[in-house]
């Protein structure tokens, strides 16, 4: 299959801005300024696919958001080369614009004060979209996505979930061939979370369209993504499949537990159970699910003490990039791709 | 190739403007009321006599006053506006997207100006008319004076953008606003006309491009003369070319050193 996006060795420097604290320092600044250089993304390449879905995660401030912006061409790479559907996104991103679609879970493009049909129908001329061509679309999407009694109200008044659902169908009515979607479920609800990865996928397999996601939510990504690329401090530590990271990663989860009487510590005589928290109520244990699934532990807890609560969690990414990381570096001869 | 986009930019920062209506009116009733008191204010300089200063009389320093406020005050905040989005980012919604960014901000502009323009003036015009009576026009160059103001709204708007984009070098978007607005107070005449100052500060600021946003039009408004008007639409294209290309330019650099934070 033919690569839609390539990007080599692309790097890119911020200058910040530095200041001393205090009025001191703020003087100070009025006559020198003194600049820190930060590797936002350093030296990344990949490649994608026509049709793929990849999920970009990692930490606030990983570079992920930084690499979807210089791929659809609106910030510069220090160094490096990108080439999306053929085309270079820096000097050519008007005529890449037509054939991609992006959303910025953070930055939102629908007017506020006005309904969205006000926008999708501004898009509609910005796209250049004939008339009846956007017409047809428009009433499909609206159908997909369920939006159809709220597409006449100010934005301003719309749910999170309505107002993403929006944004995606703004995004979507010149049919891009490769959509980027930089967190889209930020701030959201489980259910609202839920139907966005729904449509995502959908829009994926029924329309072929190839989707760049990034996500600092590990769930959205294993719902959605067959294809994973972790990013740290603007490196790249993990670039594989999903089922991968599932595998060597995330065989672990987080319980917490909080009792109805003061207990010194969980005990139940379970081998591959690290208690990560003690307090007189409040336990915290992480499992290996390969080992013990869920249910066992959860019911041998439910059985031997009096739970008032019980919270299962996925790790964070943190401790799934430190455990790449100590993988790396437990296994320094093996190759890792 | 679609010019209706820019034509579609226009019109939804109309319907965007009539959302915030009421900020809109109180803006052209509070213009309003300063015009009021320029006109007491003027009736105290011009004293009980009919007098004529510097070739104005004081129904036509009035409406001059009038026409000016309308112009320049009608780009609302843009400068800041600018500074907004490239600080918190939101630009990178507006970069991404198959258009000329300056100037589809130029038509959404636009349509908001417009509709300041006409409402300040429409409330200026009722207040001297009201206590001053009209001003002798003849309406047969109203058309002409209407495409001088067009022009002059065009330049106000390049030097804006181009201050605009100059927030990301000095990233502060009020004292740059502050002072564009204090040198079209005084050097473009918005406060007073030329012919009040000194000769050699009114001929320097006559050739200066902030004049051709206050000073130039409001001048044809209340004395019109085809000399004039020609060598007016002449300098204002000129100063809106020198700036497109200034714009131009720096837009350039600032697009490609742009960082975009958070998010």
């Amino acid at each position: 299959m033919a690569a839609i996006i390539k990007v080599e060795n692309i790097s890119k420097e911020f200058r910040i801005k530095e200041k001393e604290p205090g009025l001191k320092g703020s003087l100070k600044s009025l006559f020198t300024s003194k600049y820190k250089s930060i590797d936002a993304v350093d030296n990344i390449s990949f490649n994608v696919n026509k049709g793929e879905v990849v999920g970009f995660i990692g930490p606030n401030g990983a570079g992920k958001s930084t690499t979807i912006k210089m791929m659809t061409g609106i910030l510069f790479p220090s160094s490096g080369k990108i080439n999306v559907i053929n085309y270079d996104p820096q000097k050519e991103r008007k005529k890449l614009a037509f054939k991609v679609g992006t959303v910025f879970g953070q930055k939102p493009q629908l007017w506020y004060h006005l309904p969205a049909i006000d926008t999708f129908n501004l898009f509609a001329k910005i796209y250049e979209i004939p008339e009846k061509q956007y017409q047809q679309r428009l009433k499909e999407l609206i159908k997909t996505f369920e939006v159809e009694e709220v597409i006449n109200q100010p934005v301003r008044k719309l749910s999170l979930g309505q107002r993403m659902r929006c944004e995606m169908i703004a995004s979507l009515l010149h049919n891009p061939e490769v959509l980027f979607l930089d967190e889209p479920t930020i701030g959201m609800d489980i259910v609202a979370k839920k139907r966005i990865r729904e449509l995502i996928k959908n829009l994926n397999e029924n329309d072929g369209v190839t989707v760049i996601l990034t996500s600092h939510d590990l769930e959205d990504v294993e719902q959605v993504c067959k294809r994973l690329i972790i990013i740290n401090n603007g490196k790249i530590v993990y670039d594989g499949s999903t089922k991968g990271i599932r595998e060597k990663y995330l065989n672990f989860k987080i319980i917490q537990v909080i009792l109805n009487e003061k207990t010194e510590s969980l005990n139940l005589g379970l081998k591959n159970v690290k208690a990560v928290f003690k307090g007189k109520f409040r336990h915290v244990i992480e499992i290996d699910t390969s080992k013990h699934p869920i249910q066992e532990v959860v019911k041998k807890i439910v059985s031997k003490y009096n739970v008032e609560d019980i919270n299962i969690l996925d790790p964070p990414i943190e401790e799934i990039i430190s455990r790449i990381y100590q993988n790396k570096t437990d296994h320094k001869d093996q190759k890792w791709d | 190739m679609g010019l209706t986009k820019y034509w579609e930019s226009c019109k939804i920062s109309l319907y965007n403007s009539l959302v915030y209506k009421a900020d809109f009116i109180s803006n052209s009733l509070f213009i309003g009321l300063i015009i009021f008191i320029f006109v007491y204010l003027w009736k105290a300089v011009y004293g009980s006599g009919h007098g004529v200063i510097e070739g104005f009389t004081i129904s036509m320093m009035v409406w001059y006053f009038v026409m000016t406020e309308s112009i320049v005050t009608a780009p609302g905040r843009l400068i800041e506006e600018i500074g907004e989005d490239v600080q918190s980012g939101e630009i990178a919604t507006k970069l991404n997207k198959p258009y000329n960014s300056v100037l589809f901000k130029y038509a959404y502009n636009m349509g908001q100006t417009l509709l300041r323009f006409i409402l300040t003036f429409l409330v200026g015009g009722i207040i001297a008319f009201l206590f001053l009576g009209g001003v002798e026009i003849n309406w047969l160059t109203l058309p002409l004076v209407g495409i001088v103001i067009i022009l002059a709204l065009t330049l106000h708007f390049c030097m804006m953008m181009l201050l605009g984009i100059f927030t990301f070098w000095f990233e502060d978007a009020k004292a740059l606003n502050f002072l564009y607005n204090k040198i079209i107070f005084v050097f473009g005449g918005m406060l007073l006309p030329l012919e009040i100052f000194p000769q050699w500060l009114a001929k320097i600021s006559a050739v200066m491009p902030f004049s051709f946003v206050a000073y130039h039009p409001a001048r044809l408004f209340v004395i019109f003369n085809l000399n004039n008007f020609i060598r007016t639409i002449f300098l204002e294209l000129i100063w809106i070319a020198l700036f497109s290309g200034l714009i131009a330019i720096f837009y350039k650099s600032f697009i490609k050193k742009i960082s975009i934070n958070g998010g």
